[in-house]
């Protein structure tokens, strides 16, 4: 993975900590269907495994989310990446970054890494098709350098994927 | 579409304005004859006052200056007003206010038309939910356990503890304006978060900052009300739509159109101003880039540079319009019929059709034309320095030199006010002067007539004036220096007074006539049927004739108006100029109808 998934790193707040912690509890008493969570040592960057769901497009493939969180988690949103190599999906592009609107805009810190996960899971789950975005390579290089998906300005323009 | 093609666009409604204006503008001349004809009866009342109508019509103001207090009062007198009417709490007033760009007539359409639909389009619940009935509760935030009584929620009764509502709601309000919009922080729900949870809960300076941003949503959404763009000035100015000239002047003395907010430009129209602005922004790269990166919001304006993603574009909020960024038009109207998500096949027909190729060429034409246009700009920003100059020197007049000449020429300050009158006189004229070079640089080349008339008339105004300025800055020299009271004072008095009011009607008639796109010049009504044109012809030349001033003492007779209305073509050798005053007079008359001198 290359430098551009690593946000400014600022320690978590006490209340991030806190709250990060009861997820965890949480997540490993009653994890999404068709994620696994993979310990590592860090509270700030968690990497979850995506296994596609049975009878779509994706079915048995795995890939690999990078969660990011900010200082002030949950009041801004964490950071959501797939590595590499990224589903072929119209809202993902290439170097990992997902175009869906609870990522942004629609943050709400009610939300949580569980919620998160079963919003893309059934964003994948729902594709018509295996396709980049139509502006991908434009895209793409423009973020060369170490851009954070959270500095894009995304718009929003499907609700049925 | 680009932005230039716009501003093509602009002007060319602007155009259709100029033509309503020009059929609007026959009537209204009508109700000039009847002014004269009231003007005739008070004429035994008082022979000498100025046209009472032209007095009325200052005083009327279609606009009313606004501080920070008249701001939140008048927002305060609608919020309660909804909240009467529709009784709802106060913070519901406010969130339906805004949400309906705080129009009150609007809110109470919409709400007596379809409530329900109101409520939750709005995020307000009829019913107030309460927090569940148990002794301890989770906060959906931090997920920790609370009392009850700690615990707060919006009508919707998802229960969050104290330091997370803080939270955020901070975060929000440190967001932007969006904070007006807040709503439940639960994702399903879509409850509104008003003023009211902000006030008991924000810290001082977050409630300060939401005061400050319902403040000026007030001021910015509401379509009667716009800041003044003055650096530094904080008063709003409320505008009666449809009632005339956009020119307003704030209280803070700066003059600005309303409707582009640019400052005051009559007699040239927004359109024009904003692509000589454009123009005239000095780096011209800077401006190749605007055009060719960025495009304006069709609904708010604000400039949007786009520089990934698909045509599908969202204005930042509050705005939040949806569009497609090679049409301009609502993205609701898009979608497979119109050729997917990436492409637009409006766009592409009307490229087709060459709609878009037409802009090309007209831009390739504006770069041809630098050499004009520096000749046209020279102008324009030398009568805006002087305008510039004239203001300080009617500063400098006013602070000491004024008190000086009261003692010098024993005369009370009071009878001085012609002085300032003059100078107030000048500094409007280089505006319009100013912005005469603009009009003569979109003046279409091809109508030479009109170019010329045009070209007469900016001369006229241009001596004029000159000799207003001059008297204004060089002969009050004489009286500011003299050891004694000179014996002449008087007349310089009668000179400069008359001088003003002169270059006033020149002024003013100048504007109109400019404004009604020098309709009597030139073949450009050919569709206009004769017997019109020449109406407007004998009534717009009418206007045209400085002198009309309305005072008793300079009332010419029906046959000079007739003489003169037929003499609109010929100018040169139908009229004289007086040279005691500058003013144009019909060949016919033997005396000015200004200073009422002698030929």
């Amino acid at each position: 993975m290359t430098s551009s998934s690593v946000p400014s790193r600022k320690v978590l707040s006490k209340i991030a900590s806190n709250r990060l912690q009861k997820e965890v509890m949480e997540w490993q008493t009653n994890p999404p269907a068709g994620f696994k969570y993979k310990v590592n040592d860090s509270l700030q960057r968690w990497i979850i495994e995506v296994t596609g769901a049975p009878g779509t497009l994706y079915t048995g493939e795995t890939y690999q989310l990078q969660v990011d969180f900010p200082e002030h988690y949950p009041m801004e949103a964490p950071q959501v990446i797939f590595i590499p190599p990224a589903p072929l999906h119209p809202h993902i592009y290439s170097n990992g970054h997902i175009c869906l609107d609870i990522l942004y805009d629609s943050w709400s810190p009610a939300m949580t890494v569980s919620s998160v996960c079963i919003s893309i899971l059934s964003m994948l789950s729902s594709s018509p098709a295996k396709e980049r975005p139509a502006d991908n390579d434009r895209y793409v290089r423009n973020c060369r350098n170490g851009r954070s998906p959270k500095e894009t300005r995304w718009w929003f323009h499907d609700d049925k994927v | 579409m680009d932005p230039e093609e716009d501003m093509h666009d602009a002007r060319g409604e602007s155009s259709q304005e100029e033509e309503d204006f020009y059929s609007e503008g026959y009537p209204s001349d009508g109700e000039d004859e009847d002014d004269d004809g009231d003007d005739a009866g008070y004429d035994f009342v008082d022979n000498d006052s100025d046209d009472p109508s032209t007095d009325v019509r200052r005083l009327q103001q279609n606009y009313t200056t606004l501080n920070e207090e008249n701001i939140s009062q008048r927002q305060a007198d609608d919020i309660n007003r909804v909240s009467t009417v529709l009784s709802i709490k106060r913070w519901e007033a406010c969130v339906l206010l805004r949400h309906y760009n705080w129009s009150v007539s609007k809110v109470h359409d919409e709400w007596f038309a379809d409530e329900e639909n109101v409520r939750k389009t709005v995020g307000l619940l009829e019913k107030h939910i309460e927090m569940p009935n148990k002794r301890e509760l989770t906060c959906g935030i931090c997920f920790e356990n609370y009392p009850r009584d700690t615990m707060k929620a919006s009508p919707c009764g998802h229960p969050f503890c104290f330091s997370c509502w803080r939270g955020y709601i901070s975060t929000s309000i440190n967001d932007g304006p969006g904070c007006l919009m807040l709503r439940c922080p639960d994702p399903t729900c879509r409850a509104a978060v008003g003023l009211d949870m902000v006030d008991s809960m924000a810290s001082r300076e977050d409630r300060e900052k939401y005061a400050r941003y319902l403040r000026r949503s007030y001021v910015e959404d509401n379509r009667k009300t716009k800041w003044c763009p003055a650096p530094g000035c904080e008063y709003a100015v409320e505008f009666v739509m449809g009632s005339g000239s956009y020119d307003v002047c704030c209280k803070c003395s700066y003059s600005f159109c309303w409707n582009c907010t640019e400052e005051a430009h009559r007699p040239v129209d927004c359109g024009t101003v904003a692509r000589w602005i454009l123009k005239n922004s000095a780096e011209s790269e800077n401006m190749n880039w605007i055009l060719a990166n960025s495009k304006p919001c069709p609904k708010c304006k604000r400039p949007i540079e786009k520089n990934q993603g698909c045509m599908h574009i969202t204005c930042t909020p509050p705005c939040k319009f949806e569009f497609c960024w090679l049409c301009l038009g609502p993205w609701t109207e898009h979608g497979e019929r119109t050729g997917g998500f990436y492409a637009c096949n409006r766009y592409e027909s009307a490229k087709q059709e060459g709609a878009y190729d037409e802009s090309e060429r007209r831009r390739e034409m504006a770069k041809n034309s630098l050499e004009r246009y520096t000749h046209y700009y020279e102008r324009w920003a030398a009568n805006q320095s002087s305008r510039q100059k004239a203001l300080t020197d009617l500063q400098a007049l006013q602070n000491e030199k004024l008190e000086k000449l009261s003692d010098r020429q024993s005369q009370p300050e009071s009878q001085l006010k012609f002085i300032t009158d003059a100078w107030l006189q000048i500094v409007e004229c280089r505006r319009v002067l100013k912005w005469t070079y603009a009009y003569g640089f979109y003046l279409h080349e091809n109508e030479h007539a009109k170019r010329q008339f045009f070209e007469y008339l900016q001369g006229e105004a241009e001596s004029g004036l000159e000799r207003l300025h001059q008297c204004a800055e060089k002969e009050l020299q004489v009286y500011l220096e003299a050891e004694t009271p000179l014996k002449d004072f008087n007349d310089f008095r009668t000179k400069l007074a008359g001088l003003t009011s002169v270059t006033r009607n020149y002024f003013e008639n100048l504007v109109r006539a400019l404004e009604s796109g020098l309709n009597d010049v030139g073949p450009s009504n050919s569709q206009a049927g004769s017997n019109q044109a020449a109406c407007s012809k004998s009534s717009s030349s009418k206007s045209l004739a400085p002198g009309k001033s309305k005072s008793g003492k300079s009332r010419t007779g029906g046959a000079a108006t007739s003489s003169r209305s037929g003499s609109s073509r010929g100018m040169d050798d139908s009229i004289w100029t007086c040279d005691s005053c500058t003013c144009t007079n019909p060949k016919s008359n033997s005396h000015c109808q200004a200073c009422d001198r002698h030929r």
